[in-house]
């Protein structure tokens, strides 16, 4: 018995405050039901600290930056020099503000609030160890859990997170200065968007990718967008590569090495290594075994549509309840959770899931792409939009990228969209909507479009699927 | 080695649901193409739905004794075969539209499935919309419509969508809803709000109520089986609550289920909570019925919903209202609410018809014919016909016109074990007294064994209900729609007659005629009536 441990009880316990946890924290606590937020980091979780919003706090800063300095063709004349501290300091600002939020609207909304690690000590308790010696802990009776752990980066053999020289996204998002030369392993969306925060900034980047494309999970030609504009800003690409260790280098920087799958090596000079390759789910420490929760071959926990584990009143979400492993799913996971245990017929049964990436310019989709609704057994018919022909595109001087909607043939019903161009992550969310309601080309054609903007291209994009189009050619 | 998902086909009719009586195979089964799978009671016929594949049954998608709308899917077969496609696809038997649009805009006979009122557009027939096959694991519906399925627990997948594309709409998911409605209506599951202002309700009621009425009410022994389960969902508050009553929420009574498992609410585990305590007391009490004139006060204050889980409620059974029975309801609707009915009535003394049957009777038995009175009255009903063709028509109001058919289709009703089945005897002009009473037999005896086809009981124009055979006098028949008139038959009894101003004993038959005021005028019924009157009064007059 640990001193001070005391022992209260609750309806609802949730473990993990980041976009999932809280949200469902305060979805429960508005059902009546008392709910117990536990934390053992910062409210907000990964995403709100560690993520999302860091990550486009630079990417604005960075973004504003470089076009600054890159605007002669516009009779603009600058030379922007960043002040890394004051950038990191407007991005703390940021945080503090929403992490702040965070904690309020639980608050205002009844949710407890304890801060500390909760690990489950039986299918109906968790005991929460509070940092700092002689905090003791406290064991929670619980009637439902729901476990919102998240997820954290995955190490690469030869690369130890400890080492100064390592960075993890979290490493990248909190540097102070700007290094001269960075090794970025891993070029899925993580990868992508540090590289290109950093090369805006005045750093080398090399990105080296076991794979040959970058951002390999979306189709080759939305990828080529990103990958030219990458190059253009002086980021260079070793696809087929993967990164072994690194070394120290005699002039001081670091040497990466990396191996083809022949065997060849080659080094790359740089101060830093940033490693994104992926992220995988927080669980140890959690106790899950104690309460008899199952995880699958890859340490995800399993659950059902009702986001249940196989234990019936123990639920999961977001990261650690498997992909995708996005903030937004999470959030619509944790309501789903919530109003499943205050005997709501909720169930998560989205039909469009929409994914961005922030990178320059911006990659957004959702549903299916074409070739999915031909393995789906449907007739897709496709439309496109490029951002050149659009008026607003060339007025923003953003004019890299496409809309392209996917719809079947026959009934017209919007099956996906796929976006690589500026704004991509706004404009996504109408073809969501569409894909959601199972809205038809024709529904989207005919909507009445604001313009001049980026959204007339998602209203283009689908005339031209119907073989309408007046700005571009029909195919 | 492909697999095909096969969906429940129009049989023809236009049917737009059956009940699935019986799977005649298992999973695991081979079948052959045409091989009966299963057995599909539409509306008045049983139908065999044949396997269109050869292959080894791979799922079926539908319990025994549900409610299939057309156009779900109910199987799925592993086909051996190379076939072409090797992707999964759901077959549909081809819908033939209708070629006469007439014929597809009118009901057919009595109890012709007039269909579901389906939301225009639903019915793969009419082509506008036609019913989507939308590949497998992809059903377009918004999240409003999704959450009301899982509300009405509805498989989303299995309701067949009338917005553009075949998107589902909220209203196919509560029509869907409806038309699949199980035998016993479990009570929707509401949401947790709903439940609780329905329970807030409720209890409001009881507490206006005197306290000895909530014991009388809940004294039903029904209400104090404890339920004895192994798991139980329920929300932390219920079970907080039942744990203050000192009830195991095990034991709490309840039809309401989320995700298939049983749930229970704060409501019932007070009512159940009540009922133990009331049941204590009865027992205690020396009278059996515990509190008899407050029970009374109870009945009348408070007010049990039906459907309400724990309220005590008055015994009862409850029989499906489906199928045929409701086919017959929807007939029955459609005819009285569309039609003004008038009946007349009259009686006609037949004395001779009953001499004329009595002689006719030895010689139609030689032919193995026993002969009955319905003939005569099929012959005297279509020389009624013949003078009055207003009785013989149809009203097409669309056309704004009136058919008068130069046929006569008489149809019969037959009471069976399944309900009312009308067969058509076609062009009775054309036949003789034996062969009509052979084919009214025929049919009447294939209608109580269920083994008509759907064909033998179109294409009416006229029916006859001889509901005299079980007894009374007179009636008002409701029109065959879309039949203009139908002539009802009392019992053929010996009632009081006055002949020459003297009261005798003759044998009389009542008649009873419903016609369609908007078609036929009360004059052209009492003279068609009378028409058919004297050839039953006088036989003879049929050979005319």
């Amino acid at each position: 018995m640990v001193v001070g441990d005391i022992s209260t009880g609750t309806d609802v316990l949730v473990i993990g405050a980041g976009p999932g946890g809280y949200v469902a924290a305060i979805r429960a606590a508005q059902h009546g039901l008392d709910t117990t937020l536990v934390e053992r980091d910062a409210y907000g979780g990964v995403c709100l600290n560690y993520g999302c919003i860091p990550s486009k706090a630079l990417i604005t800063g960075a973004g504003l930056a470089h076009e600054a300095g890159n605007a002669e063709h516009m009779g603009i004349h600058a030379d922007p020099a960043v002040d890394m501290e004051g950038l990191g300091g407007w991005k703390d600002d940021v945080v503090d503000q929403l992490t702040g939020g965070v904690e309020k609207l639980c608050k205002a909304n009844g949710v407890n609030l304890v801060e500390g690690e909760a690990s489950f000590a039986d299918e109906n308790t968790v005991r929460v160890a509070h940092g700092g010696d002689g905090q003791g802990s406290e064991s929670i009776e619980f009637e439902h859990a729901i476990v919102a752990t998240g997820s954290q980066p995955i190490e690469l053999p030869g690369f130890d997170f400890t080492d100064e020289e390592v960075w993890t996204s979290r490493d990248a998002l909190a540097a102070d200065t700007i290094p001269d030369r960075l090794v970025v392993v891993g070029a899925g969306y993580i990868g992508m968007e540090l590289a290109t925060v950093f090369a805006k900034l005045g750093t080398d980047v090399t990105v080296v990718e076991m794979l040959d494309d970058a951002l390999p999970m979306y189709e080759s030609d939305v990828a080529r967008v990103v990958r030219k504009r990458a190059k253009d800003l002086g980021i260079e690409f070793q696809f087929g590569e993967g990164a072994s260790e690194w070394q120290e280098s005699p002039d001081g920087g670091i040497q990466v090495v990396t191996e083809t799958e022949d065997g060849v090596e080659s080094t790359y000079a740089a101060d830093k290594v940033l490693v994104a390759v992926g992220r995988r789910p927080v669980t140890e420490g959690v106790g899950l075994e104690a309460a008899g929760i199952e995880t699958d071959d890859n340490g995800f926990i399993e659950v059902d549509d009702r986001m249940r584990t196989n234990r019936d009143h123990v639920f999961a979400i977001g990261d650690v309840a498997g992909e995708p492993m996005l903030a937004h799913v999470a959030s619509h996971e944790g309501i789903v959770a919530s109003e499943v245990i205050a005997g709501e017929p909720a169930a998560m049964d989205a039909q469009a899931v929409p994914a961005a990436v922030f990178t320059d310019p911006e990659v957004a989709t959702v549903g299916m792409t074409e070739a999915e609704a031909e393995e789906e057994g449907f007739e897709p018919v496709v439309g496109e939009m490029p951002f050149r022909a659009s008026g607003r595109a060339l007025t923003a001087d953003h004019t890299d990228g496409f809309v392209r909607i996917v719809a079947d043939e026959e009934t017209g019903l919007v099956l996906g969209g796929q976006i690589v161009g500026p704004e991509a992550s706004e404009l996504i969310a109408e073809v969501s909507l569409a894909v959601e309601m199972g809205a038809t080309l024709e529904d989207v054609g005919s909507t009445i479009h604001t313009h001049p903007t980026l959204a007339e291209a998602v209203m283009e994009a689908a005339e031209n699927a119907q073989g309408q189009a007046i700005h571009t050619l029909n195919r | 080695m492909s697999t095909k998902e096969f969906k429940l086909p129009d049989v023809g009719e236009g049917v737009a649901e059956g009940e699935l009586v019986s799977w005649l195979v298992e999973p695991g089964d081979a079948v052959s193409e045409d091989q009966p799978v299963a057995e599909v009671e539409t509306d008045k016929a049983l139908v065999e739905v044949p396997s269109p594949y050869n292959g080894t049954v791979k799922q079926l998608y539908v319990e025994e004794g549900e409610m299939v709308p057309v156009g779900d899917v109910i199987i799925s077969f592993e086909l051996d075969d190379g076939d072409d496609d090797d992707g999964d696809e759901t077959v549909e038997a081809a819908v033939e539209p209708d070629d006469t649009e007439m014929e597809a805009a009118e009901p057919e006979t009595e109890p012709e499935p007039a269909a579901e009122p389906e939301p225009a557009g639903v019915e793969s027939t009419d082509g506008e919309t036609a019913d989507v096959e939308t590949p497998e694991g992809r059903v377009f519906a918004p999240p409003s419509a999704r959450r009301i399925a899982r509300e009405l627990g509805v498989d989303i997948a299995a309701v067949s969508g009338s917005g553009p594309g075949g998107r589902i709409t909220e209203t196919d998911v509560r029509e869907h809803a409806e038309a699949t409605a199980s035998v016993e209506p479990e009570p929707t599951p509401t949401t947790e709000v709903e439940t609780r202002d329905a329970e807030t309700r409720d209890a409001e009621t009881r507490d206006a109520a005197t306290g000895e009425a909530r014991t009388a009410e809940a004294a039903t022994p029904t209400g104090v089986e404890p339920a004895g389960r192994d798991n139980t969902l329920a929300v932390p508050a219920t079970r907080r609550i039942a744990r203050e009553e000192g009830v195991d929420i095990d034991d709490v009574p309840t039809d309401l289920t989320r995700d298939g498992e049983p749930f229970v609410t704060e409501q019932q585990v007070r009512e159940y909570a009540r009922a133990l305590e009331a049941a204590v007391e009865a027992e205690a009490a020396a009278e059996p019925t515990a509190g008899t004139d407050t029970a009374d006060a109870g009945v009348e204050t408070a007010t049990p919903t039906p459907g309400e889980p724990g309220t005590a409620q008055r015994p009862e059974e409850t029989v499906p209202y489906r199928g045929v029975r409701r086919t017959i309801g929807e007939q029955m609707e459609e005819s009285k609410y569309t039609a003004p009915h008038v009946t007349h009535h009259d009686t006609v003394e037949v004395s001779a018809l009953a001499d004329a049957r009595e002689r006719l009777k030895p010689r139609a038995e030689e032919q193995g014919v026993s002969l009955t009175y319905l003939p005569f009255v099929m012959k005297a009903v279509v020389k009624g016909l013949k003078e009055y063709p207003i009785l013989n028509s149809q009203l097409r109001e669309e056309d704004e016109e009136i058919a008068l058919k130069k046929y006569y289709n008489v149809g019969i009703a037959v009471a069976t074990d399944a309900g009312l089945m009308v067969p058509v005897v076609e062009n009775v002009d054309e036949k003789g007294l034996f062969e009509l009473s052979r084919e009214v037999h025929d049919l009447a005896s294939r209608a109580r064994e269920r083994k008509l086809d759907l064909e033998e009981m179109r294409g009416g124009t006229f029916t006859i209900t001889n509901f005299g055979a079980i007894g009374g006098e007179y009636a008002t028949p409701i029109i065959n729609y879309p039949e203009t008139a139908i002539l009802g038959l009392g019992a053929i009894e010996k009632r009081p007659v006055v002949e020459d101003d003297e009261v005798v004993a003759r044998p009389t038959l009542p008649l009873s005629l419903t016609i369609d005021h908007r078609v036929i005028d009360g004059a052209e019924a009492a003279a068609f009536t009378n028409t058919v009157m004297s050839s039953l009064n006088e036989p003879l007059l049929l050979l005319e």
